[in-house]
């Protein structure tokens, strides 16, 4: 049966066979992590495309238009176009911007969210890179982001730009700690941080976490969706208040890498969901008569949860800044801790001191 | 804010979301629902009293226009964009010579077609992609405003019923 | 710029830390004025310290203009003062040069002009709705919005030929009869229409970040909202009946049964409410219009050159989308008027804009400033 790992192990032997007739075999745990990185890059470009169509489809069809239909087969290539369009306009500068940090800030949002991506399990050992800090990895990986914006926003010489990045500094800074203390019941029950190790909990298990964790859950997509900046909690880049916000600056290429980020960060965000609540790329129990490979299975949870991600950001108002901080001290840090108390309790009465 | 209150706020909350949320998704999943027309390709006859742009009528068997330059279509238009001369002819009667209406002032009113008692201005409603390139091309004369009435009226219904309206009861 | 406007501002408030003021500029070019409104911010980090509104962007000297034509050449122009809700103002004209020149007109014409003044109403509340919902940041009740007012102004293209500026309603009558599909086009549009209402309702009323976003946001006391000329739903957001379909009615509103929609609150959310059921109100206005409306002729007798007699003045009043629609015309014994003042609802809207902001975050701005459903050509004339 074709399964993520058989994929892995052939193309390994295959690259084995390549080094050994080039004579580099010894080089091969240098190169290999290079060549899955770039692999990853390549599939998420163009899984971030498809995500562009998706939701500009998923937007209009839910105001009842069409969306994009004219590039290539059901518009599908539109983002192509855009990108060609994005890449070779006229790069728009401020006069009176800081140069260095101008340039360096999209940069930064664009690779500190794809290194996210390097540890999320696709299939059983088909990962970039399995690190056993994987949750903490992607946490605090994913947290750079604020700098590239504050950077964007400070460097853009613009006052929308600079008030996008305090909003969006606050913003990440407070939405951070539910985000972690959301995750820690899922570590407290497996004991393990490693994303692969969950997802093998969840398959000894035989249940996924949402069902005890739904509370973890709806915090953890919450927080994520702040994280990501995606409404309803885009406050660093509110249209009606702000203009773009942090981006409001940025044209071309550059404003194509901030783009690309969020768009990977919420890639990122649903899939350690996936991978933490809904059982990663086990199949769904009353369909697993398909016999579908677990990286298929992934993906169908991933675009699931990334649907209701863009369901949020099409039906829901945006919340203001006071409110969203309020909303996250005093409404989702008291649940998650509350979550915590309540699943160490319930554990320990169930397995007993130590279990686990 | 009580200890009750606080949980039942925050479960309202999320049930008003979900309610919110199954509305978006209905349009969603219904695919029937969409309202696009996407124009070029689908163009949409736009109803018999459409102001949509103004022709001079030419009356073919007479091969003339029917304007009279009376210039009641100039006193009637409120940014004077009609400037019309007309000559007495050799029959006694007065024939439009020159006809310049300036489209970039217009305002479609319909002021001009309303004051014509000679049946000389019409609204056209199968014309209406109005856009030019240069802005001198707004200022068209009797030349581009000519407009020979079709032998049968366009839409036979329209003008029997515009003719039946008044006598129509409310319901 | 900046010098200039800084030389306005006193710079170092006094903010605890010693801190400047930011001052921004919302507009004349941004995303959430309507139009082009700019807004002069002064800012203590998100907290707004005052709101400057700066008018004049999109001023046409309607007023003035007026003075130089007709009156039948005024309509036209009144189309223009409020281009969301010109059937509105065309009424507005119409009747004050109506009572100027002592013409009646018939009671074919009174009922078409409700129908059609009414379902005007109807349209404008639907772009507000969604551009109100757009403010606060939900963007897909503006295309449900302008779904439904296609449709109304389908209805309006289908009988006097124009989707924006009608020029329909004529001093003495209307333009032209319905036609006679009109009526049963309208019916099924209304019994379209109204589930949608609830349908919107559905998607902001109860959502938990709407509330959040407009209760208690930007209140208007009464007795400060009656001090600075706020009118129509705005003002019965706060409580006050102040609807001029009621308190002085004129057509044939006296004969409709119809709820005054008031809210005590006084906030964003109220007003929001109070148009919401202005919406299924003026449903039922229609619904009763189509009922009553007799054959008749559609016009009244009239001069062909209307003149106003020598020293006649009139300040005539309707309930516009937006509330008081007032019209001060004073004649002059020729064909056109001496004088023309539009009295227009958003202008004095707009005034509580800076009292109801002060100390509320830069995103109340603008959900105040959506909730006055305000039009920037109606601010500006």
């Amino acid at each position: 049966m074709l399964t993520g790992e058989n994929i892995v192990q052939s193309v390994a032997g295959l690259l084995n066979w390549v080094y050994s007739q080039l004579g580099i075999s010894a080089l091969a745990g240098f190169i290999n992590p290079i060549i899955s990185s770039v692999v990853m890059f390549g599939f998420i470009s163009v899984f971030v495309m498809f995500l562009v169509w998706m939701e500009r489809k998923v937007s209009a069809h839910m105001q009842s238009r069409i969306g994009p239909n004219r590039v290539g087969p059901f518009g599908l290539l539109q983002t192509v176009a855009d990108a060609i369009k994005l890449t070779t306009k006229e790069d728009v500068k401020p006069v009176n911007r800081d140069k260095i940090p101008y340039y360096i800030a999209p940069i930064i949002a664009f690779v500190a969210t794809f290194m996210g991506m390097v540890v999320i399990p696709f299939d059983k050992g088909m990962v970039v890179q399995d690190l056993n800090v994987g949750i903490l990895y992607i946490i605090a990986i994913t947290g750079f982001t604020v700098i590239a914006i504050l950077t964007a926003g400070w460097s853009s010489n613009n006052k929308f730009a600079l008030l996008g990045g305090f909003r969006s500094a606050a913003q990440i800074i407070s939405y951070e700690v539910p985000l972690v203390l959301s995750v820690v019941p899922i570590i407290m029950i497996t004991g393990t941080l490693s994303l692969t190790g969950i997802v093998e909990y969840q398959e000894k298990a035989g249940y996924w976490f949402i069902f005890p964790q739904i509370v973890a859950f709806l915090i953890f997509i919450t927080s994520a969706t702040a994280e990501a900046n995606r409404a309803p909690f885009d406050i660093p880049e509110a249209e009606s208040e702000l203009i773009g916000g942090f981006h409001t600056e940025y044209s071309g290429v550059k404003f194509a890498m901030f783009f690309l980020g969020e768009y990977i960060a919420v890639v990122v965000s649903s899939a350690v969901a996936v991978t933490l609540f809904l059982g990663g790329w086990l199949p769904v129990a009353f369909l697993g008569f398909l016999h579908l490979p677990g990286f298929i299975w992934f993906m169908i949870k991933l675009v699931s949860v990334i649907y209701v991600v863009m369901a949020f950001r099409w039906t829901f108002p945006r919340l203001r800044v006071d409110q969203l901080m309020d909303f996250g001290w005093k409404v989702l840090i008291p649940f998650s801790i509350l979550n915590i108390l309540v699943t160490a309790a319930v554990w320990l009465f169930l397995y007993g001191k130590g279990a686990q | 804010m009580g200890f009750f209150k606080y949980f039942k706020n925050v479960f309202s909350g999320l049930w008003n979301l979900l309610v919110g949320l199954s509305v978006t998704s209905k349009y969603f999943l219904n695919f029937k629902a969409v309202t696009t027309q996407q124009y070029p390709e689908e163009r949409l006859p736009l109803p018999a009293r459409s102001r949509s742009m103004i022709k001079l009528i030419y009356d073919d068997e007479k091969d003339q226009f029917n304007c009279v330059a009376c210039l009641m279509c100039a006193k009637a238009c409120p940014n004077s964009c009609i400037k019309l001369e007309g000559v007495r002819q050799a029959d006694g009667k007065r024939r439009m010579t020159t006809f310049k209406l300036d489209f970039s002032t217009c305002i479609f009113c319909g002021y001009c077609v309303e004051a014509c008692g000679f049946d000389a201005l019409t609204f056209v409603s199968e014309e209406y992609e109005n856009s030019v390139y240069k802005r001198g091309s707004l200022l068209q004369d009797e030349n581009a405003m000519k407009w020979i009435r079709p032998a049968q009226p366009a839409s036979p219904e329209a003008a029997t019923t515009e003719a039946a309206a008044p006598a129509v009861a409310g319901a | 710029m900046t010098d200039l406007l800084l030389s306005q501002v006193k710079v170092g408030g006094e903010s605890q830390f010693g801190t400047d003021e930011y001052v921004v500029n919302l507009g004349p070019q941004h995303p959430a004025t309507h139009g082009v409104l700019r807004l002069i911010v002064k800012l203590d980090g998100e907290t707004v310290k005052e709101t400057m509104p700066v008018l004049g962007y999109l001023h046409r000297s309607i007023e003035k203009i007026c003075e130089n034509r007709t009156y039948p050449q005024c309509i036209t122009y009144t189309d223009r003062i409020d281009y969301v809700s010109a059937m509105s103002v065309n009424l507005a004209f119409a009747l004050a040069t109506e009572k100027l020149m002592n013409i009646e007109a018939p009671a074919r014409a009174q009922w078409l002009r409700m129908i059609f003044v009414e379902l005007q109403r109807l349209a404008s509340h639907l772009l507000w709705m969604g551009a109100f919902a757009g403010d606060i940041g939900a963007l897909t009740p503006f295309l449900y919005g302008l779904r439904e007012r296609e449709r109304i102004l389908d209805l309006f293209e289908m009988t006097c030929g124009q989707r924006l500026t009608y020029n329909y309603i004529r001093i003495g009558g209307v333009m032209i009869d319905i036609l006679p599909e009109f009526v049963p086009k309208c019916r099924a549009f209304l019994d379209y229409f109204e589930p949608k209402v609830d349908e919107y309702e559905d998607l902001l009323t109860y959502n938990p970040i709407f509330l959040e976003r407009t209760k208690g946001v930007g209140i208007i006391a009464p007795e400060v909202g009656i001090n600075a000329g706020v009118c129509g739903p705005s003002l019965r957001g706060s409580g006050i009946a102040c609807d001029v379909r009621k308190q002085q009615p004129y057509l044939y509103y006296d004969q409709m049964k119809f709820n005054e929609c008031i809210e005590t609150a006084g906030d964003c959310w109220s007003r929001y409410k109070v148009r919401m059921n202005e919406m299924r109100e003026s449903v039922s206005i229609i619904r009763q219009c189509l009922e009553r409306l007799e054959p008749g002729s559609f016009e009244a007798k009239m001069p062909p050159v209307l003149k106003a007699p020598v020293g006649s003045e009139i300040y005539s009043r309707i309930e516009s989308s937006r509330g008081e629609m007032g019209v001060y015309l004073v004649g002059d014994g020729t064909a056109k008027p001496w004088k023309s003042k539009y009295r227009c609802a958003s202008f004095s809207n707009l005034y509580v804009l800076d009292q109801l902001t002060k100390g509320w975050k830069v995103a109340d701005i603008m959900a105040v400033l959506g909730s006055l459903d305000m039009i920037v050509p109606e601010v500006d004339r």
